[in-house]
């Protein structure tokens, strides 16, 4: 029976594994035959000390379904499907701004294969120009202000 | 995008490379951005410390602990801003 997880959870990361740690939450304080109050916080950090069904969530980037057999732009989402072993026809399921990063990746690879680092370095930084363009997309807001009544117009 | 219209915008004819290095893009734009997030879960179990993070993962993005009090609710935690004193626990 957990509660307050959010709380009463904390984690460290620890190479490939995670480290999951319970804070027991304790005042720590107590009063002494005087009346005075002594101690401070005490809280400790301790195992897991229950068991959760499927209580450990973990959200995290990964390449997820990198091949799809259709355009990933012009076909809804549940109707790509995964390909394992992509070959020239296949689609990148990126949108078009993400491909044509790949695009410049790729082109940078080519260009270090031969040597020229001068050429891989221009294409990397274009590589990530389209995909910071890209993060700037998505997060593009429009903010609205409301004018007070005896503002000067 | 297709593969073969990559391969013609990079001028380049070799397939199985190309194949490789879109991976490695991806897996680069990843590591930075969030392009496409995925979720692992597994059981806590009592007195057990270590868990194994999922293979494929590239960034952590959240870590949620399940709180049956609260309708099921996976609640975010938070990240230790120190390791603990106790680095290798031989009888936990």
């Amino acid at each position: 029976m957990s509660y307050d997880t959010d709380r009463t959870y904390a984690y460290i990361q620890s190479g490939k594994k995670l480290r999951l740690y319970k804070i027991r939450r304790s005042s720590g304080r107590f009063i002494d035959t005087e009346g005075r109050v002594k101690g401070g916080n005490l809280d400790s950090i301790i195992y897991p000390d229950e068991a959760i069904s499927l209580g450990l969530r973990v959200e995290y980037t990964a390449i997820v379904d990198p091949f799809v057999d259709k355009d990933p732009e012009a076909t809804a989402v549940g109707d790509l499907t995964t390909v394992t072993a992509p070959t020239e026809s296949t689609h990148i399921n990126l949108n078009r701004m993400l491909s044509l990063a790949v695009v410049d990746y790729v082109r940078a690879m080519m260009a270090e294969r031969i040597g020229d680092l001068e050429k891989k370095e221009y294409y990397l930084r274009e590589f990530h120009k389209k995909v910071a363009d890209n993060e700037s997309n998505r997060n593009k807001m429009y903010i609205a202000n409301t004018i007070k009544t005896y503002a000067i117009k | 995008m297709t593969i073969l219209e990559l391969m013609e915008r990079a001028n380049t004819r070799e397939t199985k490379l190309v194949i490789a290095y879109v991976k490695d893009a991806i897996n680069k734009m990843q590591s930075s951005n969030e392009i496409t997030t995925t979720s692992a879960k597994q059981n806590i179990v009592e007195n057990q410390r270590d868990y194994n993070l999922p293979a494929d993962l590239i960034a952590i993005k959240h870590i949620s602990v399940l709180d049956t009090e609260d309708d099921n609710k996976y609640k975010i935690i938070r990240r230790l801003a120190s390791e603990p004193l106790v680095s290798e626990d031989t009888n936990p």
